[in-house]
């Protein structure tokens, strides 16, 4: 009966023994006092450990966290069209440069034979755009994109802020 | 009302579909198990709220990733396991290794034999020894009697193996019934 260590009874709790070793554990419980007072006793820390309730979050915790959840979509939304902006605002100054680029090539072109308007738009288009960023020029193109993406970045960091703001404890 | 008999998987898909205030579901499915299990492991009722809205907010974010293989609810306690060992290691508390050591639960069942506790609540004091037990056998328990994990899914949630998982039951288990045992305890059990 020795043999029926606290392994065994465990096992024989959670229903994990094979048929014969049940049977050894269960004539054991019922032939020895010794062995059925550890038994019982285990089941009943078993049973209490069963009956040991939930503890409770405070009361408007679901709320609290929807309300997070919500916020980060706001701010996850607001980064995106800042973003959205901020590449449209890039892409119409382009997009300007360009037009003006073609304006001006356009408005320097003598009325010529249709063979070789190709030839000379796309010279004159080039030696355009070498103009217009060089030395000079491009100094000033530069200072502007560099204004624009310390805006940008300014207003980046800002929302970046503002979200930590929202998740922090 | 209808929300609340729906399976995890069939509220995971309307969340991933964009019915975000679904979520709530879940999260009063889950909050009470695991906020029990997070503060019997950080023994502070502050730091287990908090950690677990972060779970919450974690699993939310990762909702994507999860790819139904597991249960929800092994994945989500594996977020919550994982949240609280980060903490308890960032508070350089002591996290006791894969097996819990014997003195550690030796100490807890010492320091319940006093006699001046005999006449204490039967159930405060099972309350009290699971709340003092080490961490990953707070977990242990929590996941075994509140949750009715089976030991596959905890060892899946601790990344441990199954027999490790069952040690650290049993040893829990022995404990208790040696308290039990201890303080004659065993009439008023019955």
């Amino acid at each position: 009966m020795n043999n029926i260590n606290d392994e065994l009874l465990n096992k024989y709790l959670d229903d994990e023994l094979n048929r014969e070793e049940k049977d050894l554990v269960k004539i054991s419980i019922e032939s020895s006092l010794e062995v059925k007072k550890r038994y019982e006793t285990l089941l009943k820390a078993h049973n209490l450990f069963n009956s040991v309730e939930e503890e409770s979050t405070s009361i408007d915790f679901t709320k609290l966290v929807m309300k997070k959840l919500n916020a980060k979509s706001v701010i996850a939304r607001q980064q995106k069209y800042f973003l959205l902006s901020v590449l449209s605002m890039l892409g119409l100054i382009i997009l300007c440069f360009v037009g003006y680029a073609f304006y001006q090539v356009i408005s320097s072109m003598q009325p010529i034979q249709s063979s070789e308007i190709v030839t000379n738009y796309s010279q004159n288009f080039g030696n355009y755009f070498s103009n217009l960023f060089g030395q000079k020029n491009l100094t000033i193109f530069g200072s502007v994109l560099s204004f624009i993406m310390l805006i940008s970045g300014y207003f980046l960091y800002d929302y970046q802020k503002n979200s930590k703001k929202y998740f922090s404890h | 009302m209808i929300m609340k008999n729906l399976t995890d998987v069939e509220i995971i898909e309307s969340v991933k579909k964009g019915n975000q205030a679904d979520y709530a579901v879940l999260i009063d499915r889950y909050k009470n198990k695991a906020f029990t299990m997070l503060k019997r492991m950080l023994k502070n009722d502050f730091e287990a709220e908090e950690i677990l809205m972060d779970c919450f907010l974690k699993a939310y974010n990762n909702l994507n990733t999860f790819k139904f293989e597991s249960k929800f609810s092994t994945w989500f306690y594996r977020i919550v396991y994982n949240s609280a060992l980060t903490k308890l290691s960032s508070a350089k508390r002591k996290i006791e290794n894969d097996m819990s050591s014997v003195d550690d639960l030796h100490f807890l069942q010492s320091s319940y034999n006093a006699d001046d506790l005999v006449k204490e609540d039967l159930s405060i004091l099972v309350k009290k020894i699971v709340n003092e037990l080490p961490a990953k056998n707070a977990a242990v328990i929590t996941m075994f009697y509140l949750e009715e994990m089976s030991t596959e899914e905890i060892s899946e949630v601790l990344q441990i193996s199954v027999a490790n998982v069952k040690v650290i039951l049993y040893r829990s288990r022995n404990l208790l019934r040696e308290i039990i045992e201890k303080r004659n305890l065993f009439q008023e059990v019955i």
